[in-house]
């Protein structure tokens, strides 16, 4: 039998296998039932039922986001004010004609570091990513302007860089059954996934006898399905109650010294700062209890709990490190693994809040050959370095593109920007402080946006060009964060009007640009290529025709994978890429950059916005901005199938809503100095009083007196960034007042 | 032979995978008509909180109250399987009955849209997926395999007799097709 057949069922329904390319926390093999063209129905991956990569929600309605009757059909362009959303159609040469035209016309006048080019994650397959292809036409042109950093990650990733010189810090998931104790430090898989089937491997790890703590503002799901205790904490104070608990380790004498001798460097400085040698003030749990509101006997009992019962899993992750000061968060939860003696064991961790393994990860996946953007020629290499100023000598960080829009050079940014494309990006709801993007996009000469519906960012442009959505093309798409296995979406259906992919957008300007040979293969070439070319996949996946029928290949592991296995089993032949070869507790690198706000060893620090600020007084209640279930971000927003499942709300503690009259259901208006939104209220036990959340994602939507009645978080959260790089997004204070007369 | 689900309340997150599941399936606008429900249950004071999900689809009760509460005789249950349909052409909508259906059930299965008129529709235990042996959709769907689906009889062997969890009573009267693994309350 052909596969052909084997795709054809008896009702002429073929079974197309593809994926999602969403900027998720998984990847997840569908079956796609495609009739006459149509999608009608999706169902999940039908591998043997244990090694099932079982789709969340979002991926099940997929079918409602593809067909969904506000999709742009046409490019359009604008004609009314900015930003007020009236567009007209228009064909898709004026709209080409249109870009070229003001391309040229602001090189022209402005020099081509004025042209922004803001790609976003919105769409994570190799090929068909607009934000690559986009930056080697402008590279082609004479080069473009663009942010550094991802929003999500940055304050880990240079913790890990840091400590490890390694992004790979998790262990493959199944190894959460080697784990006697799992602490669950600000992570919630069950909403935000971290790998397909994390949560399932979660559930079997305590349904095997590990017992589950979580630490965490909110009782979130995970906590309430797999935790046996929730230890509420207030933001940002993580750091202080991970060096009290080293505290505790270091006076009992609980920790691993022959570990921290053998495999790390800068333990003895670490301590001094935790006993109070360095500062004068020892990390004592009543200290960190004073900050964090967890009872020192709490810290006293968890400390002595983590140290004794091996092997543990302390799994910190990215959104506390999303703050003011993140970073420290999980460079002291990565001195704790070591401390205990966790790291490169089965059933440990290493920390680092990354998570991925070797095997299948994003940063791994192929994509067209890149090129060098002549304007930020002549700028520092910035490879390795620990220096987050060596980053932003040519770039923005990417929480400040809206404040370098608008204070340009003089504010101290490296360019003037005068136009911007946005691909895949709704960096208007993904980027705090979102009434600055609207002033920022008000004050641009000419944008152009690349969307698959009009967001609140496509809503400022005056270019729209329809893109298509990930299951009306072919690509690769990669697990997230990591496999081990690799994902194939086959094109199901053609996208609607005349919507086209951002690649084959870019390639058919590059061709009316004279770039003739920008795009010198078929789809099909390139997908192959990719995987046959490909170091990792080349040697695995032999038969790309099988590869692509199956929409999955699956990597049979012998054993789980442990991050830095090698590095503690055989140290000789295999040092960590740090300078030193070593775990690095004190790092030199850092200490060399010199700035007391990025210590070289993790240090707890007190920040703007945190609950010492004396603006408290004004705003007394600190900000969180988790994922959304039922959403990927800002994706998926429209959809109906989703939005019924959690009406978009804000959690707060009956001890902070009942003095202000708020009742489970009432609107209620959040504000501070950044902007105020309204928002239902979910009156909740489940958050720490003295804290609201409020999940990112919802679309901004202004009214005439700029409250904004989307619900979208970044109006309430700072465009700041750490020193090492974090977005601060989850260091805000607000205030809370049920809405009046409405 | 008598189908029915099994569901385990320690699994489950409510992320509802299996509701959307089963609107894609059964192809289901958004709007108050579910064939499955997921119901949430909170009690007790910070920091000491309980929280739990059930899953609310049909249970295919072994003595439906819905099958007599019909004036119409539209609602049969399958001698076959046990799985209770309804005959949407014979049904006489939400006003002419008034819901007699929906009033009766225990576990408000019985959907009706909003518009006048509107024919009773649920839960039918994937009746195309179960002639073809395959389970419910929403079982396939589950990330955390909390739910199963099956002949009673097995199900019962499988995961015990399990008939209580945190906000779901089991009717005597109708004897509800289901297998329950409860979460713990503190306390109980």
């Amino acid at each position: 039998m052909s596969a052909q057949e084997v795709s054809q069922t008896q009702d002429g329904v073929q079974i197309i296998r593809a994926t999602s390319a969403f900027d998720c926390g998984g990847r997840c093999p569908l079956r796609l039932h495609v009739k006459d063209g149509v999608l009608l129905r999706v169902e999940g991956d039908d591998g043997p039922e244990e090694e099932q990569l079982r789709a969340c929600l979002r991926c099940r309605a997929m079918r409602q986001m593809v067909y969904h009757p506000e999709r742009l059909r046409h490019p359009m362009k604008r004609v009314g004010r900015r930003g007020e959303g009236k567009f007209e159609r228009i064909s898709w040469d004026e709209a080409y004609d249109t870009l070229i035209r003001e391309l040229t016309r602001v090189k022209e006048t402005w020099g081509n570091s004025a042209i922004f080019l803001a790609g976003g994650g919105g769409y994570l397959g190799a090929l068909h990513s607009g934000p690559r292809a986009a930056s080697n036409l402008l590279a082609r042109f004479g080069g473009y302007s663009a942010s550094y950093g991802n929003v999500s990650s940055e304050g880990p990733v240079w913790a890990v860089l840091t400590q490890y010189g390694s992004v790979m810090v998790g262990n493959s998931r199944e190894d959460l059954l080697n784990s006697k104790l799992i602490i669950l430090w600000g992570w919630d898989p069950a909403r935000m996934i971290s790998g397909t089937n994390t949560m399932y491997h979660l559930i079997k790890a305590r349904e095997n006898g590990a017992r589950v703590i979580s630490i965490d503002p909110r009782y979130h799901d995970t906590a309430a399905t797999a935790a046996d205790e929730w230890i509420p904490i207030l933001p940002g104070t993580d750091t202080a109650v991970m060096a009290a608990m080293a505290y505790v380790m270091i006076t009992e004498n609980l920790y691993d010294q022959a570990f921290l001798d053998k495999y790390t460097v800068g333990f003895d400085k670490f301590k001094d700062y935790v006993l109070g040698i360095e500062d004068g003030t020892a990390k004592t749990p009543g200290w960190a209890a004073e900050i964090s509101s967890v009872p020192a006997d709490v810290i006293e009992r968890l400390a002595r709990e983590y140290a004794a019962v091996k092997p543990a899993a302390l799994m910190d992750c990215q959104g506390p490190a999303r703050s003011a000061m993140g970073e420290q968060y999980n460079r002291c939860a990565m001195t704790l693994c070591a401390m205990t003696g966790n790291v490169g064991r089965p059933g440990g961790s290493a920390g680092g809040g990354l998570m991925g393994i070797p095997i299948g990860h994003m940063f791994r996946s192929s994509a067209i050959p890149g090129m060098k953007n002549p304007a930020e020629a002549g700028g520092p290499s910035v490879r390795g370095s620990l220096d987050l100023q060596d980053r932003l000598i040519k770039r923005v960080h990417t929480n400040k593109i809206f404040d370098a829009m608008i204070h340009g050079q003089a504010g101290g940014y490296p360019f003037d920007v005068k136009m911007a494309w946005f691909i895949a990006s709704d960096l208007v709801t993904q980027r705090g402080n979102t009434n600055k993007a609207d002033q920022a996009l008000k004050g641009l000469e000419f944008i152009a946006v690349n969307e698959l519906f009009m967001t609140p960012t496509a809503r400022y442009a005056d270019l729209l060009l329809p893109a298509s959505a990930a299951i009306e093309r072919n690509d690769l798409t990669r697990p997230w964060p990591s496999g081990p296995y690799f994902t194939f979406i086959n094109k199901a259906i053609e996208p609607p009007g005349e919507c086209k992919s951002d690649f084959d957008m870019i390639c058919e300007l590059a061709e009316r640009m004279g770039y003739k040979d920008f795009n010198p293969m078929t789809e099909d070439q390139w997908l192959e290529a990719f995987v046959t070319k490909n170091p990792e996949t080349g040697p695995i996946i032999k038969d790309y025709r099988k590869f692509k029928q199956e929409g999955v290949h699956r990597v049979k592991l012998k054993e789980p994978i442990i991050a830095f296995r090698q590095e503690i089993e055989d140290p000789e032949n295999h040092p960590f890429s740090t300078p030193s070869g070593k775990i690095e507790i004190f790092s030199q690198r850092v200490a060399d950059i010199g700035n007391p706000l990025l210590p070289p060893i993790p240090k707890y620090l007190s920040t703007w916005e945190d609950r010492f600020d004396p603006l408290k007084e004004k705003y007394p209640l600190q900000l969180l901005s988790p994922h959304p279930r039922n959403r990927v971000h800002s994706e998926l927003h429209l959809v109906g199938w989703l939005r019924e499942t959690e009406p978009h709300a804000m959690w707060i503690n009956p001890a902070d809503a009942d003095p202000r009259g708020i009742k489970n259901g009432d609107e209620v208006l959040v504000h501070n100095d950044r902007g105020k939104l309204a928002v239902k209220a979910w009156v909740t036990e489940r958050i720490i009083p003295g804290v609201v959340s409020i999940p990112e994602g919802t679309w901004y939507d202004p009214d005439e007196e700029g409250i904004d009645r989307g619900g979208c978080v970044n109006v309430l959260t700072n465009d700041a960034y750490s020193p090492g790089g974090a977005a601060a997004l989850k260091t805000a204070l607000v205030q809370v007042a049920k809405a009046e007369g409405r | 032979m008598q189908i029915g689900f099994y569901f385990d309340q320690t699994r489950c997150t409510g992320c509802s995978a299996c509701r959307v599941a089963c609107k894609d399936w059964h192809d289901v606008p958004a709007g108050q008509v579910n064939y499955l429900r997921v119901n949430y249950t909170e009690k007790g004071r910070f920091p000491s909180v309980f929280v739990a999900y059930t899953v609310g689809p049909c249970f295919h009760c072994q003595d439906p109250v819905c099958v007599p509460a019909c004036p119409a005789g539209a609602i049969t249950k399958r001698p076959e399987d046990g799985v209770v349909v309804v005959d949407r052409e014979a049904c006489l909508g939400n006003e002419a009955c008034d819901e007699k259906c929906l009033k009766a059930c225990p576990y408000d299965a019985p959907q009706f849209g909003p518009e006048p008129g509107a024919k009773m529709q649920k839960c039918n235990y994937c009746l195309d997926r179960h002639l073809k042996e395959q389970k419910p959709i929403c079982v396939e769907a589950c990330p955390t395999r909390a739910m199963d689906a099956g002949p009673l009889e097995e199900l019962e062997k499988k995961y015990g007799q399990g008939r209580e969890a945190a906000g779901f009573a089991y009717s005597q009267r109708t004897a509800p097709a289901v297998v329950f693994k409860a979460k713990p309350e503190p306390g109980a």
